[in-house]
């Protein structure tokens, strides 16, 4: 283990619970949930809530679409499906329940990573033929918040379902194939500038990033291409591949030089000699 | 993360215990969202909801569901449903606690997404709901006894609930007090329903049936 | 457009209530259980001075429903809210079930003999070492008479001391001295008849349609029955009665005082006096003036025979030449127009007009002499003792009459009108007690409010409480709380749940309530009503007589209590009635009590009551052919006095710029003990607000439901505030009730007194109010 970055996303995850728990403990600089909240006097709303309530009700207030515009742009810059990574609490459940759970194999029953962008419209379109936002009625991201912040513990069960699933039936499918929150993030992603970097000189494929990935497929290219870098919008940059890699040669950052792709007989890149 | 891991392929008894195992968990999973999501909600189909809410169906779609409005109720009066379609959408329980109608409404500021209509700033334009007797025979104030809880606790006494005497023919020297809600000043802030003192309170809020003018209306 | 709105809905209401007329059967609830197997009995209700008759069904030793009594005259079968739900008031899970005596901060459980021998010994290490007078008993208008005369007895009989009072000195006494020194007999002369019989009713600063429920439906009754009936409101708060009244009319506190000689001085400078009727009635007094406010310990002021000048007619009539309206109309805020038409209501010779009060006059530092001008308006005008004409002092307890002014619980009081000054009543009472003379002290015991000062003062020794809260109740509540909490006396109480009082004691007894023991109450009209024990009383709860006379046998003094054990109330009460024959106070023999919805007396030889009394018409001790005669009065002539205007003891200034004034409502009743126990009540009000007015909250800032900080001199207290509900205060008045335990709202309030009757004033002192 070379670095350590699972120690500020785990930070990051646990400050989110407390920040959601904040209001009921008497402070008052931040409220809400991840739906729309207002944290230091800034209001902020996830965008797909904002886009379902739009769509659904054609009510639209300013504040609230820029309150959600400014989370967009935010999760663009540092990686779009970041959130599901650092911020979302499902994300951290489904984690911790892996880490208990012995069975976490990759390959076995999966389904897709595009499902989720199929979810995504079907959600809008429910919304936009019935007026019903499918999302803010499912989403065990607006139960969990909701289950901190109120105590309203009954509709945890939608969470502990998904939980069961993952663990008995299929591994990760809500985060990496359902979620339309995290489809719509990684529809942004694809484009964000903040990505994982590949440095292949150093890579002597050890397949110990590839176990750590929670979405192992957006590593693939770097095995089958030239790419110097992740691009796939599915990445969460959850830096568990740099966490893991004993030789460095993965990283994190905003530019990365693309490298000529020579590989030896055994299929590893060819380590670069000092000029 | 170099530990070597236990990778030797599913053994037959591992294999046995999740095969069997998975549908089982499927079955209880699906119970869990059962329970959530089938159970019944509001008996007759009317949710009294904070201040300034939309009509029910636009409401279901703009309420992100944030619980902002229930944090910014100084009373607590503002909960978050937790089942059906309305999950985590604001009610009040005004059996349990009514809406004191804060001047300043902190629920519809503290509203991001326009469920709760911005434009409503005054309480006395609140139109949760109406207050109604739905229990003549139950009322103790129409029955003759000095009780008119409901009316003395309106915030808008003398407005929304007024008390007409008339002759009480039993006793023949009493007056009969009836409490009377007058709809087109009542907010529905279930104040009254809260404060009745019978085990089933005979005013409730129930939904603002919107004055239908027609032809005879000059 | 020949229906408006409002006329629709009272169309469809009637034809509501029609409709449910039709069915016979009530729905099924809690309080008309359909069961069989329920023996009903009959009881006064346990609340107010109204005297609703109430039926109790009781099943398997518990009551299980109440309601009001068809039969019952006062309420026809109705209750107010508090009656409606009155045995859940028996029920609340903290009954006093056990004596309980303090060790230290720790209250132990204990045996009764245990309990009455510590009382008893403390009682006679008290007597011994300080004499009779350092100790007391201090009572109240909810003691059934038998309560009241055990106690009378056995302190003034027996231990030989005045120190008795009835917390009935906080809410009746003002009404008492004016009785007495006006009519020479307490208590009215007209009855509820008179609220379907007049045609004007001018309320001075009460709150009818709160705190005396069912007879305000009846009142209202008539008005809606008859067009020309009046309701005129005088008050310094708009209340719900305000909003039944026909007319308004704002006065500020004290205003009263300078209003009534206004109206007066009217009436005498536009000759709208009965000139008949006064020669014939009416003698004229004048008083002591430049009275204190018993604001100092140990203030004497006492206005004997020696102080009393009497006055011509024409000397009177100089007297009241300053009072003029404009003069009034600075000091009480009624337009000088409003007091002229206030006048002519009274003078018209077509009206018949009542007045009605209670506490916002006797509650007074000047209350007796607001009394006294009350009935001197109906006696000038000779408006009285005519069905549906007559002044009526309306009480706020069930047995404020019937116990504290007929048995006569007071320091000064002996049974039916007698007073222990006074040789001859000292003699009456001895001889049917069976005692010498001699020992009943003729020294004046010590009122409530010098009662509790002399704890503090460490001159009291032990007082015993009994069905009563004065560590809630009293005026100046710092002072007497933190004298109990210091130990200074040795305190007992008997209650039926913990109270703010009991916190205080040094011994607890439980004590049965209401129909767990027998009783009879004394109401407004001078209704005399019985009940029978119907159920036993939880755990070793004891009644309060039970509780009086085992402590007497320990005293020393049983002998005076010969009372078989089966029948003891029917003895004590025959014994009590003794007192009563043939001073125009006759009670009937308790049998006949047994049988009825109460009797009002007089009741006559042939066992009939007595509407009015001082009228040949109605009155079995006025001759026929005499007419009206007040045979009470010292040459059955009553007094009019003259008493001039006084300012209040305390007056807003600077740096407490608001009027304070406390008062009840009609959900819970007095310091909410009872009330505060049944959960329908609760829910319907929880908690005690400060009302103020709209203006007034606006310039502090204050909103509905805030939090609102009350200082006075004397203490400081946060309650919620109330805009724009129930009440208003005039602007420059806060208002609140004393209901709340957890609001002590009584430590801001000023122990000034009414220097002649000794009630304090709780509806004046200053006060400054900020957001909390």
């Amino acid at each position: 283990m070379t670095s350590r970055w699972w120690l500020p996303r785990r930070a990051v995850q646990t400050g989110t619970i407390l920040l959601l728990a904040s209001p009921a403990a008497g402070f008052t600089f931040f409220s809400g949930n991840l739906a729309s909240a207002e944290l230091a006097g800034v209001r902020l709303s996830d965008p797909l809530a904002c886009l379902q309530a739009v769509i659904g009700s054609g009510v639209l207030v300013p504040s609230f679409l820029f309150g959600a515009l400014l989370v967009t742009a935010f999760y663009f810059v540092l990686g779009g499906r970041s959130f599901c990574a650092w911020v979302c609490p499902v994300g951290f459940l489904t984690e911790l329940a892996e880490k208990f759970s012995r069975r976490t194999r990759r390959g076995g029953r999966r389904l897709p990573l595009a499902t989720g962008r199929y979810v995504l419209f079907v959600v809008l379109a429910t919304v936009a033929a019935t007026g019903v936002p499918l999302f803010e009625v499912l989403s065990p991201i607006g139960i969990m918040g909701r289950a901190v912040a109120f105590a309203s513990l009954v509709p945890l069960l939608v969470p502990a379902a998904i939980l069961l699933v993952e663990i008995f039936a299929a591994p990760r499918v809500w985060c990496r194939s359902l979620c339309p929150l995290g489809a719509f993030y990684a529809l942004i992603a694809r484009f964000s500038p903040l990505k994982v970097g590949f440095h292949r000189e150093r890579c002597t494929g050890c397949g110990d990033c590839v176990a750590a990935c929670p979405v192992p497929e957006v590593l693939d290219p770097l095995w089958q291409s030239d790419a110097c870098r992740v691009r796939a919008g599915a990445c969460t940059r959850c830096l568990a591949c740099l966490d893991s890699c004993p030789e460095r040669a993965l990283s994190v950052g905003f530019r990365f030089k693309k490298e000529p792709l020579s590989l030896t007989d055994e299929g590893r890149p060819i380590e670069k000699s000092a000029p | 993360m170099t530990k070597e891991r236990d990778d030797s392929g599913i053994s037959r008894r591992r294999f046995l215990k999740e095969g069997a195992l998975a549908p089982f968990a499927l079955a209880l999973a699906a119970a869990g969202g059962g329970t959530v999501y089938l159970r019944p909600g509001e008996a007759h189909g009317f949710v009294l909801r904070p201040p300034g809410a939309i009509v029910a169906r636009r409401f279901l779609a703009a309420c992100v569901r944030c619980g902002k409005c229930a944090q910014a109720c100084p009373y607590h009066s503002i909960r978050l449903q937790d089942r059906g379609v309305g999950i985590g959408t604001p009610y009040i329980a005004a059996r349990h606690t009514p809406c004191y109608l804060c001047p300043d409404l902190p629920c519809v500021k503290a509203c991001p997404s326009g469920a709760l209509d911005q434009k409503t700033t005054e309480v006395e334009k609140v139109r949760m709901g109406t207050a109604q007797i739905v229990d003549r025979e139950g009322c103790l104030s129409i029955r003759g006894l000095r009780c008119e809880v409901c009316y003395r606790q309106c915030p808008l006494i003398d407005q929304a609930i007024t008390l007409e005497p008339r002759h009480n023919p039993r006793t023949g020297e009493h007056t009969i007090m009836e409490p009377v809600v007058h709809r087109e000043k009542c907010v529905g802030c279930g104040v009254c329903e809260n404060a009745c003192v019978l085990p089933k309170p005979v005013i409730v809020v129930r939904e603002t049936v919107e004055v239908q003018r027609d032809s005879y209306d000059f | 457009m020949g229906l408006s709105r409002r006329d629709f809905i009272k169309a469809c209401a009637a034809a509501a209530a029609f409709a449910a007329a039709g069915v016979t059967t009530a729905r099924p609830e809690w309080a008309e259980a359909a069961e069989d197997g329920i023996t009903w009995g009959k009881a006064p209700c346990r609340y107010c001075g109204v005297g609703c008759s109430v039926l109790v069904g009781v099943k398997g030793g518990r009551i299980v429903s109440t309601k009001g009594d068809p039969a019952g005259p006062v309420n026809k079968g109705l209750n107010c809210i508090k009656g409606y739900f009155l045995s859940k008031a028996l029920y609340g899970k903290d009954r006093l079930t056990t004596p309980l005596i303090r060790k230290g901060n720790r209250m132990v459980e204990a045996s009764w003999d245990e309990a009455l021998d510590l009382i008893a010994a403390q009682y006679k290490k008290a007597i011994a070492e300080h004499g009779p007078d350092s100790v007391a008993l201090y009572g109240s208008g909810q003691w059934t008479i038998q309560e009241g005369y055990v106690a009378s007895k056995l302190m003034k009989g027996g231990i030989g001391t005045n120190n008795l009072e009835p917390n009935a000195r906080l809410c009746m006494a003002s009404a008492v001295v004016a009785f007495m020194n006006t009519f020479g007999s307490d208590e009215p002369m007209g009855c509820y008849d008179d609220l379907d019989l007049g045609d004007t009713y001018v309320l001075w600063g009460a709150n009818m349609a709160e705190a005396h429920p069912v007879l305000f439906s009846r009142l209202i009754d008539n008005k809606l029955k008859h067009p020309k009936v009046k309701l005129i409101d005088i008050a310094t708060r708009r209340t719900r009665t305000t909003k039944m009244a026909d007319e308004f009319i704002a006065i500020k506190p004290h205003g009263d005082l300078a209003a009534l000689n206004a109206i007066i001085h009217v009436i005498l400078r536009d000759k709208l006096y009965d000139e008949a009727f006064v020669a014939k009635h009416v003698s004229f007094k004048r008083g002591k003036e430049n009275a204190p406010y018993g604001l100092k310990d140990k203030e004497a002021f006492n206005e004997t025979p020696a102080d009393v000048k009497n006055l011509t007619f024409e000397e009177y009539k100089a007297l009241m030449k300053p009072y003029t309206p404009q003069w009034a109309q600075k000091v009480s805020g009624i337009p000088a127009a409003k007091i002229e038409e206030l006048a002519r209501v009274y003078g018209d010779k077509s009206r018949k007009v009542n007045s009605l009060w209670t506490m916002g006059v006797n509650q007074h530092s000047r209350g007796v002499w607001v009394n006294n001008l009350i009935y001197n308006l109906h006696l000038l005008t000779g408006k009285i003792c005519k069905p549906g004409e007559n002044p009526l002092s309306l009480t706020g307890q069930p047995s404020a009459c019937g116990t504290a002014r007929e048995v006569g619980t007071f320091a000064h009081r002996l049974p039916a009108d007698m007073v222990v000054m006074n040789e001859a009543h000292r003699k009456k009472a001895a001889g049917i007690w069976g005692i010498p003379a001699e020992k009943i002290p003729a020294k004046v015991g010590l009122h409530t409010v010098e009662m509790f000062r002399a704890i503090d003062r460490g001159e009291l020794k032990c007082v015993w409480i009994q069905c009563t809260n004065p560590f809630q109740s009293l005026p100046n509540l710092n002072r007497v709380r933190k004298a109990a909490q210091s130990r200074k006396a040795f305190i007992v109480v008997s209650d039926i749940y913990p109270t703010r009082s009991t916190e205080l004691a040094d011994v607890v007894l439980p004590s049965a309530s209401w129909v767990e023991k027998e009783g009879v109450f004394g109401n407004t009209e001078r209704r005399t009503q019985q009940w029978f024990k119907m159920v036993n009383a939880p755990g070793k709860a004891r009644e309060d007589v039970w509780q009086l006379i085992e402590f007497a046998k320990r005293m020393g003094h049983g002998a005076l209590f010969p009372y078989p054990e089966k029948g003891m109330h029917r003895a004590i009460f025959e014994e009590y009635r003794k007192f009563t024959l043939g001073t125009g106070k006759d009670l009937a023999p308790y049998g006949v009590y047994a049988k009825v919805r109460g009797l009002r007396w007089p009741v006559k030889a042939n066992g009939t009551e007595t509407r009015w009394r001082y009228t040949e018409a109605d009155d079995e001790h006025v001759a026929k052919g005499e007419g009206i005669k007040f045979y009470k009065a010292p040459n059955n002539k009553v007094s009019v006095w003259f008493r001039p205007y006084e300012p209040p003891a305390e007056v807003p200034d600077r740096n407490y710029p608001f009027w304070f004034c406390t008062g009840r409502l009609l959900e819970h009743w007095h310091t909410g003990t009872m009330t505060g126990r049944v959960p329908e009540l609760r829910r319907a009000v929880s908690q005690a607000t400060v009302e103020l007015h709209p203006e007034d909250a606006k310039r502090l800032g204050i909103r509905n439901r805030d939090q609102v900080r009350i200082t006075s001199r004397r203490g400081s207290i946060v309650l919620t505030a109330e805009i724009g509900g129930r009440g208003t205060p005039e602007r420059g008045s806060v208002f609140t009730t004393f209901f709340d335990e957890k609001k002590l709202v009584n430590e801001i309030c000023i122990d000034a007194f009414d220097p002649l009757s000794k009630e304090p004033d709780f509806k004046k002192c200053a006060v400054k109010v900020q957001k909390a």
